[in-house]
């Protein structure tokens, strides 16, 4: 499903050059869930914005759903977002002077689809998070976890194949942590869809399929680190 | 314990974007009030602000200005020596005949309008003692001669100082400019009163007099005699009441004026208050902080109020140095503002900037800081510290 | 776009206080340039209104107090290309005494007028009256308004510039709202004067109207020509250019009213694209994720663009609606002519500026959302959630 070959990222900051990436290749298959793990500057957000089609690579081939993204253009890029890829953020998901149902209808206003259907997609989605008693609530209404679960609604309101999510429990106490990553899993397990989450959360590790870890912007294996490590001593 | 100074007026000068938009705001405002306010009192200065206090005008009965009334010489000779008129050195009363008339003048710019010209005679300086000669001299009897006032000389073609100006059914040589405090009198042409009777081919060769009441004589009683004398349907009344009455038609233009000064300020007042209400709302989280260091609501409050009055006072400063210059340059532009009066002659007006008009306009900016400025500021101050850094 | 509509309102909605007070300084404002827009226009429409007639004034070159004899409208009735010539004296009576003259009033002759004045569609059994009742007066509709009159009434006028007072019966109207003058019969003037012992033989102006507009001029300096080198000489000139002249001198007083609408409305485009800016960077995050889920730049761009014009022109709508109510108040004031302002006091709001300031609130909203609208949608993404986080 993702395909990233010898990805390099490179960006300004201020008057420096950042190496987020470093020459990454990563393959990750339909219908798993991973999770990217690493230090705090360790690129794992840029790699997984680079997966999801939110950003360029600046060297280096990314396919992603047979898509090679380097052949769109921004609109197109939006296009194939809209079409294929559900975002969970950590802050700023929903739109606070919408109700829960409006905001899912948010992404539903770039498709074709009426007034009535964007509503049943709507209530449907409310469903499957266990929502649906909070569809006319706002934002403000709701709490933390509350929020995360609509917007991991929102996510899949228009059924894309991937779900990523930047730290999407991060600001969450450990029940609600718990909750949105079983959600997460459900929905790799019932709906088959692709989930990939940057994480600090060792929580994650009892939820994913496969761990992902970088550091300084390269992908590095824990065991083999350790092992280094102890043979060295 | 107050903040101090200091941290209001820091915070000017680090947020510069902020403080140069609000104080072009702000300023527009200001620069928009002032102009309609000097517009308004150029007006009343030259409408109300004619006419001595010391002199009466004597017209024909029933007439409501000096350019519809007619008065023979014989009414001259009546009255001349009544008690109570003021006499010069020579034991001559100061009594100034006039004929006023109002011929067509063509402006620099090609168009025409009604000026007034005023035939005098020597005594008309003394008794119009606010009329002073700048340039050149005093017109001399049965010489073609003219002297002209301030706006007269920047408005119209050939007034000039030692032109030839051309209008009624001559020619006159420009021999001196006038002014007197800004009046009405600015606006007037003056020439020899037989030389315009003649070219007006007037029956009646005055239209009335001016006399200037002596000291300490009771002013009521010679207006009584004056309009009692049985020959003449005469009138006379204080020069100055005079004038105030041909400035009451100006009224309606003074209503309008106001009302449009008043919706702008209220509009801007509206607009400004807005912009600094985000101001302080930006700053939140600071006021949290503050807040939080111990200082009490008051002194914050008054930190931003100092702030906000700073800002409205710096756009004050701006706004009417602007409002100064383009006054001075529209006046120049188009050779003053001109008005037509019940005598339908036009009455130049330079539109000046004088300080008196500022008042409002500095009022209206200090409304506008302290409105735009306190509420945003308590409701910021009142917020619990925690809650204002949680805000940020 | 449509269906982005609640979307672009509810965020109006977000900080209602200042939606408020951005739209009640933008409304106001465009009031206040709806008002001032009418000075000029009313002065415009005015002048236009006489563009097309044929009638030309003869006064005396040396200006309109200088009189001319009554002699002069004869011979210019017999010029070839003249239908008919009526003369106008400005008698000057004031009717309420105190106040002076608030309109103006004129001693004409009665039998041409009917000819001269054919546009102002006098009513022809007014007009009969007026030839046949020695002390009738025909009054414009600004005058009978402003005064309180109606056809019928008995009205006494004090003379200012000759030494009588007349009373008069209104027998008709001139049927045109900005007109505020009061015909009365030269005769009627006359016999007065003469009861004084006083003679009549002058008059001010002359009204002619010729019978082919290409001809107009040719007439004109046939007339000039008449009298070149009498006593007194003549000026010719068509209406339009004689009320333009009359109030060409306003000229200087309405610079000055445009000059301080455009710095107003200058002000009010600063304050709403303050507003459009700050509610942009308030939203930078929700906007980058948006962008995220897949909303195109041009759509990000379209609906805060359309955010700040709705404002602004809702807001402006409500302001020319509240000018409309304003113009009442100020025409009673004002009564439709001022003599210090002319037509410039008519205050009439018409469709044409009703239109124009509608797309001044709009073209405000354009202005002051654009920049605000361009950077959001161009803003990146990545760069957007690394600043946030």
């Amino acid at each position: 499903m993702i395909q990233l070959s010898d990805v390099s990222r490179v960006y300004q900051r201020g008057a420096d050059q950042v190496h987020a990436l470093e020459h990454v290749s990563l393959e990750i298959p339909a219908g798993r869930f991973a999770a990217l793990m690493g230090p705090s500057g360790s690129g794992k957000s840029t790699l997984l914005n680079i997966l999801a089609g939110l950003d360029r690579p600046t060297s280096g081939q990314v396919v992603v759903a047979g898509q090679r993204l380097s052949d769109l253009g921004e609109d197109a890029l939006a296009a194939f977002r809209a079409r294929h890829v559900g975002f969970v953020f950590q802050f700023f998901n929903l739109i606070p002077v919408l109700s829960a149902r409006e905001n899912l209808e948010l992404p539903l206003l770039l498709t074709r689809l009426g007034k009535a259907e964007r509503r049943a997609r709507a209530e449907t989605a409310l469903r499957v998070v266990g929502l649906e008693g909070r569809a006319d609530h706002f934002p403000g209404q709701l709490s933390g976890g509350e929020q995360q679960r609509v917007a991991i609604a929102r996510a899949v309101v228009s059924d894309p194949e991937i779900v990523v999510g930047d730290e999407p429990t991060g600001d969450l106490d450990a029940k609600n942590a718990e909750g949105v990553l079983e959600l997460l899993r459900t929905l790799r397990r019932e709906f088959g869809k692709t989930v990939v989450i940057v994480t600090h959360d060792v929580r994650a590790e009892k939820y994913v399929d496969e761990v992902h870890h970088l550091d300084k912007g390269v992908l590095i294996d824990p065991q083999a680190v350790r092992a280094a490590e102890a043979a060295r001593r | 314990m107050l903040l101090p100074l200091r941290y209001s007026t820091r915070n000017l000068f680090a947020r510069r974007a902020r403080t140069a938009f609000t104080v072009v705001v702000v300023g527009l405002v200001v620069v928009a009030t002032t102009l309609f306010w000097s517009l308004i009192s150029s007006l009343k200065r030259t409408l109300v602000g004619t006419g001595s206090p010391h002199n009466l005008i004597v017209m024909r009965k029933g007439a409501s200005n000096d350019g519809s009334s007619q008065l023979p010489l014989e009414a001259l000779q009546a009255i001349r020596f009544f008690e109570g008129i003021a006499r010069d050195e020579r034991g001559e009363p100061l009594i100034s005949p006039e004929l006023v008339v109002q011929p067509f003048f063509r402006t620099r710019d090609g168009g025409r309008e009604n000026v007034l010209v005023r035939g005098v005679e020597e005594m008309a300086l003394r008794v119009h003692d606010e009329v002073e000669i700048r340039s050149g001299r005093m017109l001399r009897p049965s010489s073609g001669e003219a002297i002209v006032g301030r706006g007269v000389a920047s408005r119209y073609a050939g007034a000039g100082l030692g032109s030839e100006l051309a209008f009624g059914r001559g020619r006159w040589k420009v021999v001196g400019i006038f002014d007197s405090a800004g009046s009405s009198f600015e606006s007037e042409v003056w020439v020899d009163v037989r030389e315009l009777a003649n070219d007006a081919k007037r029956p009646f060769p005055y239209s009335g007099f001016r006399l200037r009441v002596a000291e300490g004589a009771d002013a009521e009683a010679l207006a009584r005699r004056i309009g009692g004398d049985p020959r003449f349907a005469l009138e006379a009344s204080p020069e100055v009441a005079y004038y105030e009455k041909q400035s009451e038609s100006a009224n309606s233009l003074y209503v309008i004026v106001v009302s449009l000064a008043v919706l702008a300020g209220i509009g801007a007042t509206f607009g400004a208050a807005n912009t600094m209400y985000a101001a302080v709302q930006s700053r939140t989280a600071e006021i949290g902080t503050l807040r939080a260091l111990g200082f009490s609501r008051a002194a914050v409050v008054l930190a931003f109020l100092i702030e906000s009055l700073l800002i409205a006072g710096l756009s004050f400063l701006v706004g009417s140095a602007l409002a100064w210059g383009l006054g001075l340059s529209l006046s120049r532009a188009l050779g003053g503002i001109a008005f037509g009066s019940q005598t339908f002659t036009t009455n130049v007006i330079e539109l000046r900037v004088a300080p008196g008009d500022l008042l409002v306009p500095l009022l209206l900016a200090l409304c506008i800081g302290l409105v735009g400025g306190l509420a945003p500021a308590r409701r910021a101050a009142n917020l619990r510290p925690v809650d204002a850094l949680r805000r940020a | 776009m449509t269906r982005f509509a609640p979307f672009i309102l509810r965020n109006l909605g977000r900080n209602k206080l200042r939606t408020f007070l951005t739209g009640a300084a933008i409304a106001l404002a465009i009031a206040l340039v709806c008002l001032l827009r009418t000075m000029p226009a009313g002065l415009d429409s005015f002048l236009n209104g006489l563009a097309a007639n044929t009638r030309i004034s003869i006064h005396n070159q040396a200006g309109l107090v200088y009189p001319l004899p009554y002699s002069y409208l004869q011979k210019v009735r017999s010029v070839p290309g003249v239908v008919e010539a009526v003369s106008w004296t400005w008698f000057g009576g004031a009717f309420e005494p105190e106040k002076g003259v608030s309109f103006p009033n004129f001693a004409v002759d009665p039998e041409p007028l009917g000819r001269v004045y054919e546009d102002h569609r006098i009513d022809p059994a007014a007009l009969d009256q007026f030839r046949r009742y020695r002390d009738g007066a025909l009054v414009g509709r600004a005058t009978l308004r402003a005064q309180g009159w109606k056809v019928g009434d008995l009205v006494t006028l004090q003379g200012t510039l000759y030494p009588v007072t007349l009373s008069f019966r209104i027998v008709g109207e001139i049927p045109r709202d900005q007109d505020p003058r009061f015909w009365f019969q030269r005769e009627y003037l006359a016999q007065a004067l003469l009861a004084r012992g006083t003679s009549f033989d002058q008059l001010g102006m002359i009204w002619a109207r010729v019978d082919d507009p290409d001809r107009v001029e040719g007439v004109m300096r046939e007339i000039e020509a008449l009298f070149r080198n009498s006593e007194a000489e003549t000026a010719c000139e068509t209406e339009k250019s004689f009320f333009g002249n009359m109030f060409g001198s306003l000229r200087g007083f309405v610079t000055v009213i445009l000059l301080v609408t455009a710095m107003v409305a200058l002000c009010i485009v600063f304050i709403a694209a303050n507003t459009a800016s700050m509610a942009v960077r308030e939203r930078v995050g929700e906007i980058a994720v948006l962008k995220a889920i897949g909303f195109r730049r041009r759509l990000v761009f379209g609906t805060l663009l359309a955010e700040a014009t709705l404002l602004a022109t809702v807001a402006g709508a409500a302001g020319a609606l509240g000018s409309l109510g304003l113009t009442l108040l100020l025409r009673y004031q004002v009564s439709g002519w001022s003599p210090q302002l002319g037509p410039l006091g008519a205050f009439v709001v018409t469709n044409a500026i009703l239109v124009e300031v509608l797309f001044l609130a709009f073209f405000i909203g354009i202005v002051s959302g654009w920049l605000p609208a361009l950077g959001a949608a161009r803003r990146s993404v990545t760069a957007t959630l690394r600043e946030v986080y």
